[in-house]
């Protein structure tokens, strides 16, 4: 599969990006990851299945954000930052030479920790801002209403589009940037800690909604919230030191975990 | 150097820059020590709570101990006592299961936490119904009134049979406390002695002959067999819950092997 195959995946109309379709599955080979000569993920194989939930849950640097930041090939961002091995969407290598990196960040998108809407932009533009930029136009009013309800925002600000993003509550602001990754259809979205910054109502809100999304995605979301993973998660990875010590489906790993790190780990006993 | 090892000395953004942090609470290595700050207060908690429960076995045994005297000397004023005492075994119910539930709410305890927890609700529930049993034969004692026409090879079965649950009772406790499987296990043999007893006094029963009084207080001594059958069983109960602990898995051990049916006699040839 090439870049512009998974382009071609998008469908046409915005109405559409509401309906269920098949996500794509993501797969770490051996992945490691660097800052400078700092190993961060030291050779981690996983699947996050297509239309799963699965949640990482590990220690404070214990490399679950980069990773997962990995996947969409944020990490390189960050000076002297480098990753080793494959990710694989589907069977589409994202770190092969021939593959455009905005098109590999399009079909994977990532909501962060602390919500960060464009904030000189109305709540319109945040969400149009992905669909105006691609190649395909269509109806961008159509796309934006698709995006604001699929995250599940759309009744909250039909009415004031065209107010600042910035002036919606934090809750509002995280599905506002779940609504803009939608906008583009992604195949895959990366929650790197989407609920630490929210109040509980606003917590359980974004919680239904991954509920919501992986009709249509594959979601993978990094939390420190154990419960929240227990919630949300249909499997769930535990990682230590770098290195993924087990994943299981999410009932297992909270009621029966196989590796006793595992079991110390989510009993509370370190961490 | 190579442009790689160069960087090394950027540090990664404040988010990621953790590395520390894992050094110092995230090895098996350093969790010994972490583990007394960790959820120390939810440990104790939780070790409280199975002392509890394991507490109202004891509370069982005394049940036991006292009703099977009071069956032995027909000695109606402690059966009295037993009955009365009952309150303290739903007590020990009530306590335990608040305990449970607010540990429940205010902890969400998972894992190996949460599967003793589990097994601590169900096997209080058993304590609880064991309690009843020890009642139930206590409310017999005094429908023979004072001097009942005893058959004494009925009544040793009983003892014996008394004996095998008090005996099974306290091997559940021990097998609890200890997570020994194997312990646990052997409550299946024990049960399949009081099994045998309990048809052995139900045989007793039928051949215990034509006197209406012997054969009133033989009926009620069927009841006392199977109210300790039913001990028995809820210590095996208790048992399987060690295992569920320990591995995880709920299984059923083994039922005894079922009793073998007796030939029908032709009419006329039974004892009489």
């Amino acid at each position: 599969m090439t870049t512009g195959a998974l382009a071609d995946r998008a469908p046409a109309g915005g109405e559409a990006s509401l309906q269920a379709k098949p996500g794509l599955s993501v797969r770490l080979e051996q992945l490691r990851a660097f800052y400078g000569s700092a190993e961060q993920v030291k050779g981690v194989d996983l699947e996050f299945r297509a239309n799963e939930v699965t949640a990482i849950i590990g220690p404070s640097g214990c490399g679950k954000s980069t990773m997962v930041r990995c996947i969409n090939r944020m990490h390189e961002e960050i000076p002297g930052a480098r990753a080793e091995g494959r990710v694989l969407l589907e069977d589409l290598d994202v770190y092969d030479p021939s593959v455009d990196v905005v098109a590999v960040r399009r079909a994977v998108g990532m909501v962060f920790q602390k919500p960060n809407p464009f904030p000189t932009m109305s709540i319109f533009d945040n969400v149009a801002a992905g669909p105006r930029l691609s190649s395909r136009r269509g109806d961008i009013r159509a796309k934006v209403e698709a995006a604001l309800r699929g995250a599940g925002l759309w009744d909250e600000v039909a009415d004031r589009l065209d107010e600042p993003g910035a002036g919606l509550s934090g809750g509002q602001q995280q599905r506002l940037c779940i609504a803009r990754s939608l906008a583009v259809d992604p195949e895959v979205i990366l929650m790197d800690e989407p609920c630490s910054a929210l109040d509980p109502i606003a917590t359980l809100k974004i919680e239904e909604l991954i509920e919501e999304l992986k009709r249509r995605v594959t979601i993978v979301i990094v939390t420190h919230n154990m419960q929240q993973a227990a919630r949300v998660a249909d499997r769930t990875a535990f990682m230590l030191d770098g290195r993924l010590v087990e994943i299981g489906p999410t009932q297992e790993i909270f009621t029966k975990p196989s590796d006793s790190r595992t079991e110390e780990y989510v009993t509370g006993k370190f961490g | 150097m190579s442009p790689g090892s160069s960087a090394s000395d950027e540090h990664p953004p404040a988010g990621l820059r953790a590395g520390t942090a894992t050094e110092r609470h995230g090895t098996p290595a350093a969790s010994d020590e972490a583990h007394a700050q960790g959820r120390a207060h939810f440990q104790a908690q939780l070790q409280q709570l199975e002392a509890n429960a394991l507490g109202g076995l004891d509370l069982i045994v005394e049940q036991l101990d006292r009703v099977l005297e009071a069956l032995q000397h027909q000695d109606v004023e402690l059966a009295q006592m037993v009955i009365a005492d009952d309150d303290r075994v739903d007590g020990r119910y009530l306590e335990v299961h608040q305990g449970i539930l607010s540990l429940l709410a205010l902890q969400a305890p998972v894992a190996g936490d949460l599967r003793l927890v589990a097994a601590l609700l169900h096997m209080i529930k058993h304590i609880e119904r064991m309690g009843d049993q020890c009642v139930n034969i206590a409310k017999l004692i005094p429908l023979s009134g004072y001097e009942p026409p005893v058959h004494r090879e009925m009544l040793d079965a009983l003892a014996k049979m008394g004996a095998f649950a008090r005996s099974e009772v306290v091997q559940s406790k021990a097998a609890f406390a200890a997570r020994d499987v194997g312990l646990a296990e052997d409550l299946v043999r024990q049960d399949r002695e009081i099994n045998r007893l309990n048809r052995e006094i139900f045989r007793l029963a039928i051949e215990i002959g034509d006197d209406p009084d012997t054969r009133e207080w033989a009926m009620h001594m069927t009841l006392v067999a199977r109210a300790l059958e039913r001990i028995g069983d809820n210590a095996v109960d208790i048992g399987e819950q060690v295992a569920f602990v320990v591995t995880g898995l709920f299984r059923e051990f083994p039922a005894p092997r079922p009793p073998v049916p007796r030939a029908p006699q032709p009419p006329g040839t039974q004892a009489s």
